[in-house]
């Protein structure tokens, strides 16, 4: 079977819900912030695949801006992070429960 | 033979993301997590964007990752500290990410695509070039707003700073 | 290879005058941070304050005329974008006034207070640009600028746990929506092959997507916005930001970034749905989510024993009555959103910023340390007084004009169902905004009260929003007028 369009959406799709999944059941904060990475890339297959099937170049060029704004993302998150790791020498989300209900 | 490499790149690029997301070490997850962004990278390769695989291969490996690896090191947690995600919330997730899963398979397979043409285009980047200095002329310079927020607001967040007492004692 | 390329219009630029002005505000507000160290912050606070008020003139002065797309088409400046630039300028002049008195901002423990005003000039600028988006990459773009800017507010200006473990919840709920949200875009690219909003609308009408594809795209597309303008299921984050963050970013962050929000969502949604409404359960899934959003709000408020979290679900519930006007995406429904949105920036501008005031002498947000305000500081409570009868919506508030249009265009649809819920959610709001109230006047006040002074740069802001608040509730035709230019300019 040849490789198609329908063999890269899916495997997006995995992937989108694995990273998905990592945020959903883990409480570390920081493999959460990689689940998110995760989910980001996976978008990013499917524009670039689409891209490819279309052939249109726009989908490369949102590829780069989500690139530009993963990566801003990712730099505050984890700025983020490191604060509260500062304050509370930890990263778990379960012990972050000082806002009360 | 192209098949083979984009089973092995897939297989790849899953298997290490599901090790970054349910590994019990972070800096196992932190590692396979570089093998996940390689594995994108190589898909795109294999879709023909010779330039977004480079691209990927150096914003994500070179910058993202790097950023997170210095993190991992930073909060470094004794391994076996880890938090064991709780079973109450495993299952929801798993059933969630399986349930979205089938409908998202559906919505790909329901749908008529275009197929991907045979031949090969050429290289990439000047095509992305030009686009991105005339049709999306607007977006490329915001970008550069973008990331001079993330730098100044990465500087604000993480400088030394006192914490006050009083705050503290309320929580 | 090198022939069609068509090099934009440089000139184009000199459409962007307020936004340059507010990025410029800005990079200027940082460097004369650094240069000039003082104890309080002045050269940031002038610039940014001179730059939103030359951006509020800007945008009353010279109104955009055309509705041709500029710069490649991937913005639009139009009349509707010209709204919402009043709207943004007029929330950035207030809230860059009333911080220089405030002293959980200017207070002597805290540093670094120069910043704080540069990122409201860049957040300002950047809702400007959500509100002129009109491509899928502006549209993520101007959403993560905003976003990214509100994460650093939320998470620096107090040194407290609080403040940054909210920030911590709001960055992973927020890159989570985005994902989402992305996710349904790539898809919708996929399926029309069309980046802007009316390509992608004119290829959905020449071959329709079969509904359960278009359903998903929709829900993964409405979950970015909805975390946008926090609506029930995306709300989680709301009430903690709110609560860990300084009064006034609260009130920015409850007025801002969700008037940006319903701004793009309006775009979106009209331009690319509307043809194709009555093939998708558009109507039914958004009164449902009308109806959670005021109900879920409106219940736990009234459970609220601190102000400012009081304010923060009473602002999800105003979510669901502005949802209530996307019901059958018709021009009538959107101006009315327009103009409760005009209404409920000013008065809940006001009530946080009451809040804030009070929180200045007494330092204390609890409901229980409002007892006796009204003899306490009687002007600053007549103010409040007139935001909470607004909020509730009833005459002769502006709240209550608002309300009428909105529940006019729902009736008039034949939902009425969902009229009488928003009904009944305005009965209970009525109950816990005039809790507020009772304290503040049938309560005795306590012997050992701190007393309450009320600095003179927190009445001004504060009548500067209170005296709109009941103009637009007797004299609305000129500014429903406004609203309704700009939805008809689409």
């Amino acid at each position: 079977m040849v490789i198609g369009l329908n063999h890269y959406l899916i495997l997006a799709a995995a992937l989108f819900l694995t990273g998905a999944a990592g945020v959903l059941a883990r409480r570390n904060t920081l493999i959460m912030l990689m689940g998110v990475e995760i989910m980001l890339c996976s978008v990013n297959i499917v524009f670039a695949a689409y891209s490819r099937a279309l052939g249109d170049m726009s989908g490369h060029v949102f590829v780069i801006m989500n690139f530009a704004i993963a990566a801003a993302e990712a730099a505050i998150g984890l700025a983020i992070l490191v604060a509260i790791y500062r304050i509370k020498r930890s990263v778990n989300a379960d012990e972050l429960n000082s806002l009360k209900e | 033979m192209g098949d083979m490499v984009f089973y092995l790149f897939a297989l790849m690029t899953v298997l290490s993301g599901f090790f970054v997301v349910f590994s019990k070490n972070i800096v196992h997850a932190g590692f396979s997590l570089m093998f996940t962004l390689f594995g994108v990278a190589g898909l795109f390769a294999m879709l023909g964007a010779d330039f977004l695989a480079i691209t990927q291969t150096m914003v994500y490996i070179g910058g993202v990752l790097v950023l997170v690896l210095f993190v991992v090191m930073m909060t470094r947690i004794p391994a076996q500290n880890l938090p064991k995600s709780s079973f109450n919330r495993k299952i929801p997730a798993g059933i969630f990410s399986v349930l979205i899963f089938a409908i998202v398979f559906k919505v790909i397979g329901g749908t008529e695509w275009n197929v991907l043409p045979v031949d090969a285009p050429e290289a990439t980047i000047s095509m992305i070039g030009q686009k991105l200095l005339t049709e999306f002329i607007f977006p490329f310079e915001y970008a550069s707003i973008v990331l001079l927020l993330a730098m100044i607001g990465a500087a604000i967040l993480i400088r030394e700073r006192k914490i006050d007492d009083d705050e503290e004692v309320q929580s | 290879m090198f022939v069609n390329i068509t090099i934009p219009n440089w000139s184009d630029f000199a459409h962007f005058v307020p936004e340059a002005i507010m990025f410029g505000a800005f990079l200027l507000a940082l460097m004369g941070d650094v240069i000039v160290r003082g104890r309080k912050p002045v050269v940031p606070f002038l610039i940014t304050l001179l730059g939103a008020l030359a951006a509020l003139y800007y945008s009353f002065a010279s109104p955009p005329v055309g509705d041709a797309g500029v710069l490649g088409s991937l913005v639009m400046i139009d009349s509707f974008a010209g709204f919402f630039r009043i709207v943004f300028s007029f929330v950035a002049v207030v809230t860059i006034l009333f911080s220089w008195s405030s002293e959980e901002i200017m207070g002597s423990t805290r540093e670094h207070k120069g910043e704080y005003y540069a990122l409201i000039a860049l957040m300002t600028g950047g809702m400007m640009v959500m509100a002129e988006a009109r491509d899928l990459v502006m549209l993520f773009m101007s959403m993560e600028l905003v976003a990214l800017t509100s994460y650093v507010m939320a998470g620096y200006m107090r040194n407290s746990l609080r403040s940054t473990e909210a920030s911590l919840k709001y960055v992973i709920f927020g890159a989570v929506s985005s994902g989402i949200m992305l996710f349904g875009m790539s898809l919708l690219f996929g399926m029309t092959g069309q980046m802007t909003f009316v390509g992608i609308r004119d290829a959905l009408v020449a071959n329709p997507v079969n509904d359960l594809s278009m359903l998903v795209v929709l829900i993964m597309i409405m979950a970015g916005f909805g975390y946008k303008i926090a609506m029930v299921p995306f709300h989680f984050w709301c009430p903690d930001v709110y609560e860990g963050a300084p009064t006034p970013v609260s009130a920015f962050f409850s007025v801002g970034p969700k008037a940006a929000g319903f701004a793009l969502m309006i775009r979106f949604f009209f331009t690319v749905f509307q043809p194709i409404v009555d093939t998708i359960d558009w109507p039914l899934m958004i009164a449902i989510l009308s109806a959670v959003t005021m109900t879920y709000g409106n219940i736990v408020a009234v459970k609220q024993t601190n102000v400012k979290r009081l304010l923060a679900y009473s602002s999800i519930a105003h979510v669901g009555y502005l949802l209530m006007g996307f019901l059958l995406l018709t021009p009538g429904g959107l101006q009315a959103i327009l103009f409760y949105l005009l209404v409920y920036a000013v008065m809940n501008l006001g009530a946080f910023m009451f809040v804030s005031a009070i929180n200045n002498s007494i330092k204390s947000e609890e409901l229980s340390d409002y007892a006796g305000l009204g003899f306490r500081a009687p002007w600053a409570s007549v103010m409040m007084f007139i935001f909470l009868v607004s909020l509730v919506g009833l005459p002769p508030a502006a709240g209550f004009i608002g309300k009428l249009y909105l529940f006019t265009e729902v009736l008039r649809e034949g939902w009425y169902w969902l009229a009488i819920v928003g009904v009944l959610n305005s009965v209970i709001s009525l109950f816990y905004y005039m809790q507020i109230a009772r304290a503040m006047y049938f309560e005795k006040v306590p012997e050992d009260a701190p007393a309450v002074k009320i600095a003179p740069l927190h009445y001004v802001t504060m009548a500067l929003l209170a005296v709109p608040t009941l103009i637009l509730g007797l004299y609305w035709s000129e500014f429903k007028a406004i609203a309704d230019q700009a939805i008809a300019g689409f």
